[in-house]
């Protein structure tokens, strides 16, 4: 390729294209680097400084996820300095916190705890010290312990430059620090949308779905790939199930179209109908007039309705009327119209999400 | 035009606001009315004239008299004489704190004299609120030279040709960063003047704006041409408002003239400028963060690259500059980069303002060139350290700095040096510390700024500072472990590394530096639960407490002085003390130099009411001790190390033998300060009551002679050496070997022998005697001399502030009629007939500083003059004698003939069986090191005896409890100490009656309460 760079890292040499970053570099040819604040598709801040590596002739240590590398850059990621700077950033991330995995959402899924482990930290060398910080247990969605946030920023940019809600920022500085809805408010009393992505994409226990605290282990949960049946996007969602049970919908295994892991709050949020216990599971018919709705077989239920799809049909095209779901794919909807305006000879036909 | 006969300069900085000159200016205002002088006489309020230690000044033209410390009361005074009556008012004027002289011009007075002013040229000449008066002093000629006559490029290369380099801190050349801005693309590009000034101790930047708003201006506009920028900010903080209100001022104005804005003098030049008020935030004076806060974002630091060069502000290319570098181009440009280059080093060319602060007289504003001594801002600008207290070391570049210690006041103050010893030139914060800072405390303070002051972005940064200040604290309040110096390290290093921006970057340096310099203290707060400076009050009960070698309780004698329980008060002494009258008579009182009473008006006169008690106490009768241990104890030399040592060992149920080359115990007590000090019943007493506890002192029995090595080592179970030292060091000159020359202790040993046939003239100094030294033996010699009969003259190398001897002994040498020659060395001794006739000396003149921050003397040539005398004394210092070692001992003696200690111990020698304390081991020290070195020696010997048995460690009995009373007093009022009551000089003359003869009743228990207290915790 014509603008094509050369980049060393750890001794290998590899291609780049310019503006890529020595992260991004190192991620594509398998070198790895630890991240917390990285989040793709946002802004590069730089913040965590979990990332640093070596640059030769650089004056210090340089944060590999927002340097562009340069033609002929020569990068270690594994000198004793390196991981003496990584390993103490993340020891003083664990003992700025209250990080107690025993009880923690997170466990199992959390890229702090994934560190820690990582440089075999057995111990913080320094007191353990929790913020502090009142518990946001106010409302039925997301759940929020800032006593567990390493304010690495990734909900604030999810918010401000994914779905651009610009709900959370930063307040006060320093060590007190703290991500949240402006003055300090609880989500519910903020305009937050409940879109969830801050939650997805926290690396820590800061910031969970309510719904699944309790209701099962990461490792213990199933996480099935399928599509949002809110509306026809088709976004690409992962449901956890524990015990036969939806506990949890995530969005950011599924990095791809039309959504690239974000939901809206219908989809995070609206599983609960899915165990409800009024829920329709099977076909009801009105068999007499005045009658009760009673169960019936799929096969009987197939048939009665297209029993009586040819009697009314008799009485002219007209005389039909289709009407679709917005939960329903885009293709089921494709087919059902194309079966009442072909089959049925009619434009009879819309759509919930219409009205 | 009006001709006025006479211009009032008068200082309108923000320091001499805060000195009062707003009532100064309204009062003379008054006055001028008053006497119909308005018409005569101008008063102009100029921008800080940056003696600030001597608000409010004014300078009155055509005289160029120069006037300090006005008060609006001074006012009618002051006109009278000057105005009307043409006379210079002398109380005025500024005083030379050394030769105590008037000096009534600027150009005279070393703090104004010393300085070159190029960016602060205007300061004090002009009314910073008229634009005709910045261009009548030569203003925006160089703007106008680079609009018309040079190309973007041309400016460039001056600058870059200049050597001119950031003066926001971090030195990076001006001309590179135009030069990048110039080459970047766009139509939109900024300039930006970095004004948000926070560093602690730090105004130089506000001095500038508020003097001479005008030449920022002038650069900046020059720096929009060079780069193709046509708007800028000012990004000013908040707490700067007259700083701000200069600036909008000059902005009107200047665009009023066509000088900014539009069409800037018919060039075609447009250049539009903004202040942007700053909240206050010290990491927005970061270059991203400043240009996110501009942008009206949280001011937080973003990663580079992209460099503000190429995408800054609005992500346009920008230049960032600081207030001083803009200030540097109007002129730079004008006169060109040759002149410019011609001050500074190799490498930092032009000058740099400092602020200076802290524990200097001459608190103010400074301009210099670059490579200016550090020593010479400190002293010859800075007018030295207040109160007479030491140097200990100098913070350059505030919270991101780092400490220069006393041993690199020769330093070359540029970029380059000021990095090598691990400090920033920052902004040009310059705080002066003495000795009565804590390194560590001061390390902490920068820390807490920092830790308070992240923005909370980055890890390394916003946790790091928080642990480092979390370690710090615990070492200032005695919760420091064994590791944390490392750990500190380990952080610093990766902090430094790691962190996103400058202020993360530079955020350790305090304690690197501190670290590297003052690592003793950090080692003396963790082990030793010691604070040296005596700040890190959780470490004590009270500074003077803290700092006496052996912690005598003395808030608790001074507070049973006030209750008139005299006797208690006498036990407390005893307590830790054997020698209390000694040491109320002869004590250095570093206890004093700690007392905060001294931060207020003068300390508590401590020694003074020690004495007291000694003189008024009833002394309880001294008992045998049983001797209740097998062990026996041999101590060599009968000085307050040794006899301390005994009483101790012997209170242990030791028996104790102490040998003693002399005919009379007591060491330099008894054999080297004279008895006009110490009279020999007092030494006496106290020596008879360490006897009376069984203690054996065995006279005239010089170990290795009298009593044989072998004999020590053969009977006792442990040896305490502690023989002083009692030899004078040789001058190194011709002549020594005369009849007639004495070494110091050798001249008062031989007087306190045969005091009577000095006194009678059977022995004889002769009419004129010269005494060669600067120390307490010097003026003890000089004083007897004195006493004999004879003309004393003592002759010192240095100045009389340089001298160890107390101050008060070189006071009392003076009033006795004894001369002191001071900037002078021996060179030689000329005898005649075998004996002295004359001391061949020449003048010295101070060089360089050498390590202990005094300056060095140099001979000056051909300045050699004699005195003729008859006697001289040699005073230079002493060393032990350590010819009763054998070489077999196993004991080491080090090159300064001084006992080595063994590793880890604070009193066995290299043989286990052997301890030593005192001179011998320290070189020549007080009374109160050698009692303490005593009772360490004890417990040592004590301790490892049990040990070896097997038998649990010593326990002291409990005291009887002596309760301390306290008077709570409503206020303090200030006073100064109670004098001693003193024999009059007349009276001294020619006998060694005790000089001083203590308080009476009233005088002590007056004294006794001004004692603040600070051992009580309400």
């Amino acid at each position: 390729m014509a603008n094509e760079l050369k980049v060393t890292i750890d001794g290998m040499e590899f291609s780049a294209q310019p503006g890529q970053t020595i992260l991004e570099v190192a991620r594509a040819n398998g070198v790895f680097i630890p991240t917390l604040c990285h989040l793709q598709g946002t802004t590069n801040v730089g913040a965590c400084r979990v990332c640093v590596v070596e640059v030769e002739n650089a004056r210090s240590l340089v944060a590999s996820c927002a340097m562009p590398v340069s033609d002929g850059m020569v990068v270690k990621t594994d000198t004793p300095k390196v991981k003496s700077a990584q390993r103490m950033v993340v020891e003083l991330l664990w003992a700025s916190g209250d990080h107690n995995c025993l009880t923690c959402e997170k466990n199992g899924d959390c890229t702090l705890q994934d560190l820690v482990y990582h440089f075999e930290i057995e111990k913080p060398r320094f007191p353990m010290t929790s913020p502090g910080v009142l518990q946001d247990d106010t409302n039925e969605m997301i759940f929020r312990d800032l006593n567990k946030c390493i304010l690495c920023g990734r909900c604030v940019r999810a918010c401000n430059e994914v779905q651009v809600n610009e709900i959370l920022d930063f307040a006060q500085r320093g060590s007190k620090a703290k991500v949240g809805p402006a003055f300090g408010m609880n989500y519910i009393d903020s305009d937050c949308y409940f879109c969830g992505e801050c939650a997805d994409v926290c690396p820590t226990g800061a910031i969970t779905f309510k719904a699944a605290r309790f209701a099962g282990r990461p490792w213990e949960t199933r996480k099935v790939a399928t599509t949002c049946t809110y509306c026809g996007v088709g976004c690409q969602i992962s449901l956890h199930t524990h015990k036969g049970k939806v506990v949890k919908v995530s969005g950011k295994e599924l990095h791809r179209q039309p959504n690239f892991g974000s939901l809206c709050v219908k989809g995070r949020f609206g599983f609960e109908f899915i165990h409800d216990p009024s829920r329709l599971t099977k076909p009801l018919i009105r068999r007499e007039k005045g009658g009760a709705l009673e169960e019936a077989s799929w096969d009987e239920a197939y048939s009665f309705s297209g029993k009586k799809y040819q009697e009314v049909i008799k009485s002219g095209s007209s005389a039909v009327a289709g009407l679709a779901s917005a939960r329903c794919t885009n293709e089921e909807n494709y087919l059902f119209q194309k079966f009442i305006r072909a089959g049925a000879g009619t434009n009879n036909v819309d759509h919930c999400a219409r009205l | 035009m009006k001709a006025l006969r006479a211009h009032i300069l008068l200082c309108g900085g923000t320091g001499c606001h805060a000195s009062g000159s707003i009532a100064v200016k309204t009062a003379l205002e008054a006055e001028l009315v008053k006497r119909k002088l308005t018409e005569e006489v101008k008063i102009v309020e100029t921008g800080c004239q940056g003696f600030c230690a001597m608000g409010p000044i004014a300078v009155i033209y055509p005289e160029g008299v120069i006037y300090m410390q006005i008060k609006p009361a001074d006012i009618p005074e002051l006109v009278e004489e000057h105005l009307v009556k043409g006379r210079v008012l002398q109380r005025l004027l500024y005083q030379d704190p050394t030769s105590e002289k008037t000096i009534p011009t600027m150009q005279e007075i070393p703090f104004f004299a010393l300085q070159e002013l190029r960016v602060l040229r205007n300061r004090g000449l002009i009314d910073p609120e008229k634009i005709e008066e910045y261009i009548a002093r030569d203003g925006y000629a160089g703007m106008a030279k680079a609009l018309t006559e040079m190309t973007p490029a041309q400016i460039v290369e001056d600058v870059l040709a200049s050597g001119l380099r950031g003066r926001g801190g971090a030195g990076f050349p001006t001309g590179l960063k135009w030069k990048f801005a110039a080459a970047s693309k766009g139509d939109v590009k900024y300039v930006i003047c970095n004004a948000d000034e926070g560093d602690p101790g730090a105004f130089m930047d506000r001095s500038v704006l508020e003097a001479d708003p005008h030449a920022v201006l002038e650069g900046m506009v020059i720096a929009a041409r060079a780069i193709g920028s046509h708007h800028g900010y000012i990004y000013c903080r908040a707490e700067y408002p007259l700083a701000i209100e200069r600036l909008s001022i000059a902005i009107k104005q200047a665009k009023e003239m066509g000088l900014l804005g539009e069409n800037i003098l018919g060039t075609g030049f447009n250049f539009e400028l903004e202040i942007y008020q700053g909240a206050g935030a010290f990491v927005c004076g970061e270059e991203t963060a400043l240009m996110t806060s501009i942008e009206g974002k949280r001011g937080m630091p973003r990663p580079r690259p992209p460099f503000p060069a190429v995408a800054g502000l609005w992500q346009k290319p920008s230049i960032l500059n600081n207030v001083e570098t803009f200030a540097n181009v109007g002129q730079l440009i004008l006169r060109g980069s040759q002149w410019f280059a011609s001050v500074g080093t190799e490498k930092s060319k032009g000058t740099k303002v400092f602020a200076l602060t802290g524990d200097v007289n001459n608190v103010g504003l400074v301009e210099v060139p670059m490579g200016t001594k550090l020593g010479t801002i400190v002293y010859d600008i800075g007018g030295g350290i207040p109160k007479g207290k030491k140097f200990k070391a100098a913070q350059l570049g505030g919270p991101s700095g780092g400490c220069i210690p006393v041993q690199h006041l020769n330093a070359a103050v540029d970029y380059e040096k000021v990095a090598e010893l691990g400090a920033i030139m920052g902004s040009g914060g310059l705080i002066i510390m003495n000795e009565d800072t804590c390194a560590v405390d001061m390390a902490r303070f920068f820390m807490d700024f920092c830790k308070d002051e992240s923005c909370g972005k980055c890890t390394p940064c916003r946790e790091g500072t928080k642990r480092m200040l979390e370690i710090l604290t615990n070492i200032t309040q005695g919760r420091g472990k064994e590791g944390d110096i490392e750990l500190l390290e380990d952080m610093a290093a990766v902090i430094k590394e790691a962190s996103l921006c400058g202020l993360g970057q530079t955020a350790p340096n305090p304690v690197l530096s501190t670290i590297r310099y003052f690592r003793h203290e950090y080692e003396a707060h963790i082990r030793d639960h010691h604070c040296e400076a005596a700040v890190c009050s959780a470490l004590f009960k009270s500074p003077c407490q803290h700092t006496c070698p052996i912690e005598m309780d003395i808030p608790a004698y001074i507070a049973l002085i006030r209750a008139e329980r005299f006797a208690d008060a006498y036990k407390v002494l005893l307590k830790t003390n054997p020698f209390p009258s000694v040491c109320g008579r002869v004590c250095d009182h570093k206890c004093q130099s700690k007392c905060r009473r001294g931060k207020t008006d003068e300390a508590v006169a401590i020694k003074f009411l020690k004495r007291f008690i000694t003189d008024n106490a009833v002394h309880p009768p001294v008992k045998k001790v049983e001797v209740t241990r097998q062990e026996k104890i041999a101590v060599v030399g009968a000085g307050p190390a040794g006899l301390t040592c005994a009483k101790d060992l012997a209170l242990r149920g030791y028996a104790v033998t102490v040998y003693e080359e002399l005919p009379e115990a007591g060491g330099m007590l008894r054999w080297a300060i004279p008895s006009y000090r110490l009279p020999r019943d007092i030494i006496q007493k106290e020596i008879d009551d360490i006897r009376a506890l069984g203690v054996d002192i065995v006279c005239s029995a010089r170990v290795g002679k009298d009593v044989p090595f072998s004999k020590l080592e053969k009977e006792f179970a442990k040896i305490y050496l502690a023989p002083g030292a009692h030899r004078s060091q040789p001058m190194g000159v011709e002549g020594e070997n005369l009849q007639g020359v004495y070494g110091g202790v050798e001249f008062l040993r031989e007087v306190n022998l045969n005091e009577q046939a000095w006194l009678t003239g059977v022995k004889s100094v002769g009419k004129s005697v010269a005494v060669v030294g600067g120390g307490n033996s010097a003026i003890d010699a000089a004083r007897v001399a004195k006493r004999l009969g004879a003309d004393v003259t003592i002759l010192y190398r240095r100045l009389k502030q340089d001298m160890p001897a107390a101050m008060e002994e070189i006071h009392a040498a003076e009033e006795e009629g004894i001369k002191i020659e001071l900037l002078v060395a021996p060179l030689k001794i000329v005898g005649n007939g075998g004996k002295v006739a004359q001391i061949v000396c020449e003048r010295m003149e101070l060089g360089d500083f050498d390590n202990s921050g005094r300056k060095r003397p140099v001979p000056i040539k051909s300045s050699e003059f004699s005195l003729a005398v008859d006697t001289v004394i040699s005073a230079i210092g002493q060393v032990p004698d350590m010819s009763f070692v054998p070489q077999d001992s196993g004991i080491s003696v080090n090159r300064w003939t001084c006992f080595d200690l063994a590793k880890g111990t604070k009193s066995q020698t290299t043989n286990e069986r052997y301890y030593a304390g005192g001179d011998a081991v320290t070189g020549p020290d007080t009374v109160i090191a050698a009692i303490g070195a005593g009772h360490k020696a004890a417990s040592e010997i004590d301790a490892a005896i049990r040990l070896a048995n097997g038998e649990p460690a010593y326990e002291a009995p409990v005291d009887d409890n002596i309760d301390i009373p306290f008077v709570l007093d409503e206020e303090t009022i200030e006073s100064p100490q109670t004098k001693m009551v003193e024999l009059a000089v007349a009276e001294r003359g020619t006998n060694f009656a005790e000089v001083e003869l203590g308080y009476t009743k009233e005088l002590a228990i007056a004294e006794a309460c001004r004692c603040l207290r600070c051992d009580v915790e309400l």
